[in-house]
């Protein structure tokens, strides 16, 4: 269990970016060497905008992920080992082999239920949002979620009410349509935070690979949302990963090299184009390299780090059997 | 025990917990619908009104607002009036509610209520009349109370709101104006315990909500024609006290069963399959169901008094399982 980086501390933001990147390359390897019924939803290329809100906000906050969920999980100290273990339906996994890659869970890690129906989570974390104000907490409720969320009713319902009751949340939306491609969201308002304006709901857009930009509370006016004046939305504009919409493994744009942070000549391939201008983790090692923040070999250490933790965490998993059937009707019923 | 009317012994449940639980909240402020008894919530808003909260019409968010208020820890009393208005928020119900227990590994619960009306009410038509209980019963992970007297919402209600699993709780508006003793102070009546309203050795008469009472009435016609009925409410529906249930039907041999449901599917099909599964060998006739006609609910008041299972067709359904 790593903990969630510290505000402000730029190298531990960028060593959790790489942890995200390299579990999520994980995946997809387990993904390709077993026999496997699930589906991934991967978080690549969203790294920056993950890492730098959880990095923001508070431990006490309650967050809120949907089926693109396993980076927020181990940003926030769920441990790699058991989560990729929940991705392949393991007995050690964070829910038991209960939920797989839509679903992980970790309590402890401040993560309510994990749901993989579309804007299920933003009606959750407004409920979340009421319970924290009826409880008196200083604590606030937090959920991402693509900007093709937004297709679906219950999104209207939950802004509405989350203004009406001036509730502490913070719906980041990673926006990644993409024009000329079939978008993922298919939405009548062409400016997506005209939907929450419309709702008297503050809202901000931020460069989501920029994780400088992301981290900086002032992104998302955390004041504003702790003294209960109300939600923020927060509008992260992302270019979407190559790989993201699939449905089997593949690693489009190759597993990440971080040299070419520095060796921008050797960027080549169909997906060139993403590798160097929109892949945030990319741009922050090349960002702090250059300001001198970690050098080349601490990059690369880092990585190296990152990458023992993850082989661990794949023999883990590997190593744990599936759940016995015998506890089939288990915690059916609290 | 003090005579009272169901809809005060409601309110009477919701004033003792909002009393001793400080993390709790209610989400709906026409608690008892817009009869005769709307006024009896007056104690609880007096008491209690800065823990109401008047939300849009907005069934979906409704539920999410409650199902994620009671994952971060605080207990839920959310009214949907109409039980046909939870189909708005069938997912968050089923999806988010029932499941989070058992999918995040037990780590997640869901401490909320979800109240409702059901049933024929009058003028309902095909949008307002639903009876969602056997829909609900089929999804794991809810439980389903459906109290019939004043005493048992109090005791029933009481349970729910400690409970940490999220509970249906699913009343019947023509109810609210009936009266019986209920217990002085705050009591439990635990899940999955049924009550004989009528001890009778001919004929097993399983019933629910407001149907218990047309089966009692049922039963008093049934005396004058010398058949002695047993008249059982299981008043949870999950769980169901299928030991009451089964007991009852081995001691008459015969079983009818009633409710305001639809039949296929229905809360008495799976009394019976257990009856056929479980007590086979005892049963001396086949088995009754007595329910809704297969018809959307009309509103012509003589066409939706046909479509209630009421002491008539009781009796009939009982006078030929005696056959």
């Amino acid at each position: 269990m790593t903990a969630p980086p510290a505000p402000g501390d730029r190298a531990a933001l960028f060593q959790c970016m790489v942890l995200m990147r390299r579990f999520e390359e994980e995946v997809l390897r387990v993904a390709r060497d077993h026999p496997y019924v699930g589906r991934q939803h991967l978080h690549i290329g969203h790294e920056a905008t993950g890492a730098g809100v959880v990095s923001a906000l508070s431990p006490d906050d309650l967050f809120h992920t949907n089926h693109r969920n396993h980076g927020y999980l181990i940003a926030r100290g769920a441990d790699p080992g058991r989560a990729l273990a929940e991705i392949m339906g393991r007995k050690d996994g964070l829910n038991g082999g209960r939920g797989g890659p839509w679903h992980l869970c970790d309590r402890s890690a401040g993560f309510q239920s994990t749901s993989a129906m579309v804007g299920g989570s933003v009606g959750l974390a407004v409920g979340a949002g009421f319970g924290l104000k009826t409880q008196g907490s200083k604590a606030i409720s937090v959920t991402h979620f693509g900007d093709g969320t937004l297709d679906e009713g219950i999104c209207y319902e939950a802004l509405n009410l989350a203004s009406l009751l001036a509730l502490p949340v913070l719906f980041l939306c990673e926006n990644n349509a993409k024009e000329g491609q079939r978008p993922s969201s298919m939405l009548a308002a062409k400016v997506l935070h005209d939907v929450p304006d419309a709702l008297q709901i503050r809202s901000l857009v931020v460069d989501g690979p920029d994780a400088d930009a992301v981290a900086a509370p002032a992104a998302y006016e955390d004041d504003h949302i702790r003294d209960g004046s109300g939600p923020v939305f927060l509008q992260a504009d992302l270019e979407r990963w190559p790989g993201s919409h699939q449905t089997k493994p593949e690693f489009p744009t190759g597993v990440t090299d971080l040299t070419l942070a520095w060796e921008e000549d050797r960027i080549q391939g169909p997906h060139a184009e993403w590798v160097r201008d929109h892949d945030g983790l990319r741009a922050y090692a090349k960002k702090l390299v250059a300001d001198g923040t970690l050098s080349e070999d601490q990059v690369l250490e880092i990585d190296r780090d990152v990458l023992a933790g993850i082989e661990e965490a794949r023999a883990f998993a590997e190593a744990s059997p599936y759940p016995d059937p015998s506890g089939l009707l288990d915690n059916v019923f609290a | 025990m003090t005579r009272k009317t169901y809809a005060e012994a409601l309110i009477d449940a919701l004033v003792e917990f909002a009393g001793e639980e400080k993390k709790f909240a209610i989400i709906g402020r026409g608690i008892l619908g817009h009869g005769a008894q709307a006024h009896l919530v007056e104690p609880l808003m007096e008491k209690f009104g800065d823990r109401v909260t008047d939300p849009p019409t907005s069934e979906g968010a409704v539920a999410s607002l409650g199902i994620g208020a009671a994952m971060a820890g605080t207990r839920i009393f959310a009214h949907f009036g109409t039980a046909s208005f939870t189909m708005e928020a069938v997912n968050q119900i089923i999806h988010e509610a029932g499941v989070a227990h058992s999918m995040s590994g037990g780590q997640i619960k869901v401490p909320i209520v979800f109240h409702m009306f059901h049933g024929l009410r009058r003028g309902g038509s095909g949008q307002h009349s639903l009876s969602p209980q056997s829909m609900f019963a089929n999804n794991p992970g809810l439980h389903l109370m459906m109290p019939t007297t004043p005493g048992d919402v109090k005791g029933m209600l009481r349970t729910a709101l400690k409970s940490d699993t999220p509970t249906l709780f699913i009343d019947h508006a023509a109810l609210l104006g009936t009266e019986g003793e209920v217990p002085d102070g705050p009591f439990e009546i635990p899940l999955g315990e049924a009550a004989i309203r009528r001890e009778g050795d001919d004929v097993t008469i399983v019933a629910t909500s407001r149907a218990v009472h047309w089966a009692e009435a049922a039963a008093d016609q049934l005396a004058g024609d010398g058949i002695d009925a047993e008249v059982v409410d299981p008043r949870s529906v999950v769980p169901l006290d299928t030991e009451t249930i089964l007991k009852s039907i081995r001691k008459t041999g015969r079983l009818v069963c009633v409710e305001e449901g639809y039949q296929m599917c229905s809360i008495g099909s799976e009394i019976a399959a257990l009856a056929a599964e479980q007590v086979f060998k005892s049963l001396k006739a086949p088995v009754a169901r007595v329910a809704r006609p297969p018809a959307p609910v009309p509103f012509s008041p003589p066409l939706e008094e046909a479509m209630m299972p009421g002491p008539g067709k009781i009796v009939a359904a009982v006078k030929a399982v005696m056959a």
